[in-house]
């Protein structure tokens, strides 16, 4: 048997509230392409940060060609040989193809930079990519697909021995796809070892030799990609285990009035066409792999960014009209995907995060002024009701635990009561207890009457939360399904493969 | 296909909307000045912003970093004072203390680059603090009092070669060098990366910290040089001097095109068409005869015209490559079709 060429022996890593990774141990041989798979949050990308030297491992040792190595900067990363294509741009919009290609490495005379050869090496490679733009064009002249050619030749420029492709596919057309996979088997035969992970599934029987699936932090299965069927894959995604139920909250309960009616919201280059309805008292789960179009469905939808096309029709007092889109988040309860970016503000207190989504409601009769005596009993309330641990509601919201920002963020919107709520990614990164107890009052909310449409990566979360699926692919929705929907079910729909 | 092309020409008049403006000013001005159209009004032009063009190299770097520096014109008042009480008090020839001028210059801004990288200081805040005490430390060594500087040292201010002045082709001179060093040294380059994006850059694995100290220093160094320029053409240290050269320098780089998001904007011609700008509205303002505050008002509202045109220019480049291209469209299109095939087999 041939020698791996990189060979990684028990990796570990934690970020606060998450073990990240869990003693990983892989191989990457030289001439091979080793699919990783894992739904969101397996750790995919944490593996491959570290092997890029952008985060350092906790534990575990990485050894090249059987010399153990530390990779503590990217520069290490490039030493040995290890390029990375990084899922999100990471280009300089302003400056020349060229410049970003060479950015780390520029070829030069005494200090002054040789452009004829470093032009002359982006051309051979962007050549070998089947593209032929100037190497002196700016990147923001380029569209998104191109930008992502320009990405993966950047990591191809110079002495590689093993690259990393981060789901290098996801705004490429298929004809630039099909020359990334030409370039694959380029590279294979050149030795060169090539690690490829993505989300579309049937990428992997075009491009993969090897599969590894990454579960909750740690590798549950690797297989040579001829021996196993599509099925597989999802299975080893996934998980076979039946699913924990926290409560009871998936039996279909009775539907109430619509209460929210979107017609064929576009929005150009991001959402097509999206058509959906919502019923009060319904938890209606969006599920998709990332770059789906979730978050940007919920930023459409509530106003936070703009659209092409389409209509949002809410239900108010029983009847259905039209609304504005600028007026849209006056309808909706938002809990973001970043609470401590987009839902809070760290350094007040308590009370003044809760009073904050609807300070009308606290003026006081007399004066035009908030009625901070209300504001503090409302607030108290509220802490009670949904048992937010604190010592008083003047407590920096700051040094909460994440459960119970996320708590203030929920008591926030009970106290303004919108009908509609939309949650994207509600218990990242909250503990188990934590995130069973907003589950729950996600349940309870829903019983009382309001619509809820939760996004979230978790799918096991999802299923115990939701009582109707959709399910979303490159910014269209492809599929809907009601409570009895299993979790290969909804896989299969959102890595979009047709080998059943 | 025609609304591409009309997006194009809309396009093409934001981008050089500057250029057209400076030719309707020269031609506003040339028609109702009669003197302002000459030869020898364009070479004074060029002569009252040489100094702000050689101080303004350095400040156009660590702007083009996404950063801002204010304390240039106390940089230039302090390094030249010390500069000119060694020439006077101490009678150090003056081809020691020039040299020296620029070392102190350089010194000076790597102390603004200590409290930005090391200290971590705000860019704003930390040049603000330092702009009032250098200030304060400048007055102090002078005793607010006006030095004026050897005779021999003033005729440089007015030296010429036929009718163009010396500093005005040392000013060029220097810009090209600065251009030359900001587009062909992976120094420049990385300057331009963490405008862009410092994370980014330090992922590629550029020393954000040690390239950001450096544009400091430089942004130090370029003061004091135009400092002494300053000093040719006014011939003494007065207790006033380079006071306002931040804002000017600042509004020269706008004007010119250097965003202060960062990433973006050249010395040539960027510094260059700022500077000329400047000039000609505040000669041409001159010989029509307006106002003396006029000046100020209209190049407030230059600068804003100019940050105007910056943002229409970004929205404009947005879409005209949506239009050209969508490629995640046409993407999940094939996509369809060719699942589709393989679901009939």
């Amino acid at each position: 048997m041939i020698e791996p060429f990189l060979r990684t022996i028990g990796i570990s890593k934690s970020f606060p509230g998450v073990q990240a990774l869990k003693n990983v141990s892989i191989e990457a041989f030289p001439g091979e392409v080793l699919c990783i798979v894992g739904i969101n949050g397996a750790g995919k990308t944490t593996l491959m940060n570290i092997l890029g030297g952008i985060v350092k491992s906790d534990e575990g040792e990485i050894y090249i060609e059987g010399i153990p190595v530390e990779i503590s900067n990217p520069l290490d990363a490039e030493k040995y040989g290890i390029a990375f294509v990084h899922q999100e741009m990471g280009l300089f919009p302003t400056m020349s193809i060229v410049d970003n290609m060479c950015i780390s490495s520029f070829p030069n005379k005494l200090g002054i930079i040789d452009y004829k050869l470093a032009e002359e090496r982006c051309e051979s490679v962007l050549k070998r990519l089947g593209c032929d733009f100037h190497p002196r064009t700016k990147i923001h002249d380029l569209s998104p697909g191109d930008q992502q050619i320009v990405e993966i030749a950047r990591a191809l420029l110079g002495e590689r021995r093993l690259i990393i492709f981060d789901e290098p596919t996801s705004s490429l057309s298929s004809r630039e796809k099909t020359c990334l996979f030409e370039v694959l088997t380029l590279l294979k035969k050149e030795g060169i070892s090539i690690i490829f992970i993505t989300h579309l599934l049937h990428e992997i029987f075009e491009v993969g030799d090897r599969l590894i699936a990454f579960r909750n932090g740690e590798v549950v299965g690797g297989e040579m990609i001829k021996n196993i069927t599509y099925k597989d894959v999802i299975a080893l995604m996934i998980g076979t285990e039946e699913t924990r139920s926290f409560f009871g909250c998936r039996t279909p309960k009775v539907v109430g009035d619509l209460i929210l009616e979107v017609e064929n919201l576009s929005r150009r280059g991001v959402l097509y066409n999206i058509n959906f309805t919502l019923h009060k008292g319904e938890v209606l789960g969006l599920w998709g792999l990332l770059g789906s179009g979730r978050t940007e469905l919920e930023r459409a939808l509530v106003g936070l960014d703009p659209i092409d096309k389409g209509t949002i029709k809410i239900n108010h007092n029983g009847i259905l009209k039209t609304i504005r889109h600028r007026d849209a988040k006056k309808w909706f309860g938002i809990i973001t995907e970043n609470r401590r970016k987009d839902g809070l503000l760290l350094p007040m207190s308590v009370k003044t995060n809760i009073s904050l989504a609807d300070l009308r409601k606290l003026i006081s009769r007399v004066w035009p002024l908030i009625d901070t005596k209300l504001e503090t009993e409302l607030s108290k309330k509220l802490v009670n009701r949904l048992d937010i641990k604190i010592t008083s509601i003047e407590q920096q919201v700051a040094t909460l635990s994440g459960g119970n920002q996320q708590k203030v963020i929920l008591a926030r919107w009970l106290l303004s009561n919108p009908p509609i709520y939309i949650m994207d990614e509600p218990t990242r990164g909250l503990s188990v207890e934590a995130k069973s107890e907003v589950d729950r009052i996600i349940g309870e909310l829903a019983e009382s009457g309001a619509a809820i449409l939760v996004i979230s990566s978790d799918i096991d979360e999802l299923i115990n939360l939701s009582s109707r699926y959709l399910v979303m692919r490159r910014g269209r929705i492809v599929a809907e399904f009601q409570a009895e929907a299993s979790k290969s079910d909804l896989m299969a729909a959102a890595a979009g493969g047709n080998h059943e | 296909m025609r609304k591409k092309q009309h997006l194009d020409v809309r396009y093409f008049i934001v981008s050089q909307g500057f250029v057209i403006a400076m030719v309707l000013f020269f031609i506003v001005f040339s028609i109702i000045a009669r003197n302002f159209m000459t030869l020898k009004n364009m070479v004074r032009i060029l002569h009252t912003i040489a100094p702000l063009l050689i101080l303004a190299p350095g400040l156009a770097l660590v702007i083009m970093e996404g950063k801002i520096d204010i304390s240039v014109g106390s940089i230039a008042f302090l390094s030249s004072g010390l500069g000119v009480m060694l020439m006077v008090h101490h009678n150090i020839p003056s081809y020691v203390a020039l040299p020296l001028i620029v070392v102190v210059g350089f010194i000076l801004g790597a102390l603004n680059g200590l409290l930005v990288v090391v200290l971590k200081i705000n860019p704003l805040i930390a040049t603000m603090g330092m702009m009032f005490a250098l200030r304060g430390v400048a007055l102090q060594l002078t005793n607010s009092m006006v030095l004026s500087i050897p005779k021999e040292l003033q005729r440089i201010g007015y030296a010429n070669i036929g009718t163009i002045y010396i500093d005005v082709i040392i000013a060029v001179i220097i810009l090209l060098l600065a251009h030359f060093f900001h587009v062909r040294t992976p120094f420049g380059r990385h300057i331009m990366a963490i405008g862009n994006g410092a994370n980014i850059a330090e992922q590629l694995g550029v020393k954000v910290p040690k390239v950001t100290f450096l544009a400091f220093a430089l942004s130090g160094f370029f003061a004091s040089l135009g400092g002494i320029f300053v000093l040719f053409q006014v011939g003494a240290v007065t207790p006033t001097m380079g006071q306002g050269y931040e804002f000017n320098a600042i509004a020269l780089c706008l004007i010119g095109g250097i965003s202060l998001m960062g990433g973006e904007g050249s010395i040539i011609p960027g510094l260059l068409l700022g500077g000329v700008t400047l000039g000609v509205i505040e000669n041409g303002l001159n010989m029509v005869g307006a106002s003396p505050y006029a000046y100020a008002f209209v190049k407030g509202g230059v600068i804003f015209i100019a940050m105007y045109a910056d943002s229409i220019k970004k929205v404009l480049r947005k879409t005209r490559i949506t239009i050209a291209e969508e490629p995640f469209a046409s993407a999940a299109g094939q996509d369809h079709k060719k699942l589709s095939v393989r679901s009939n087999k």
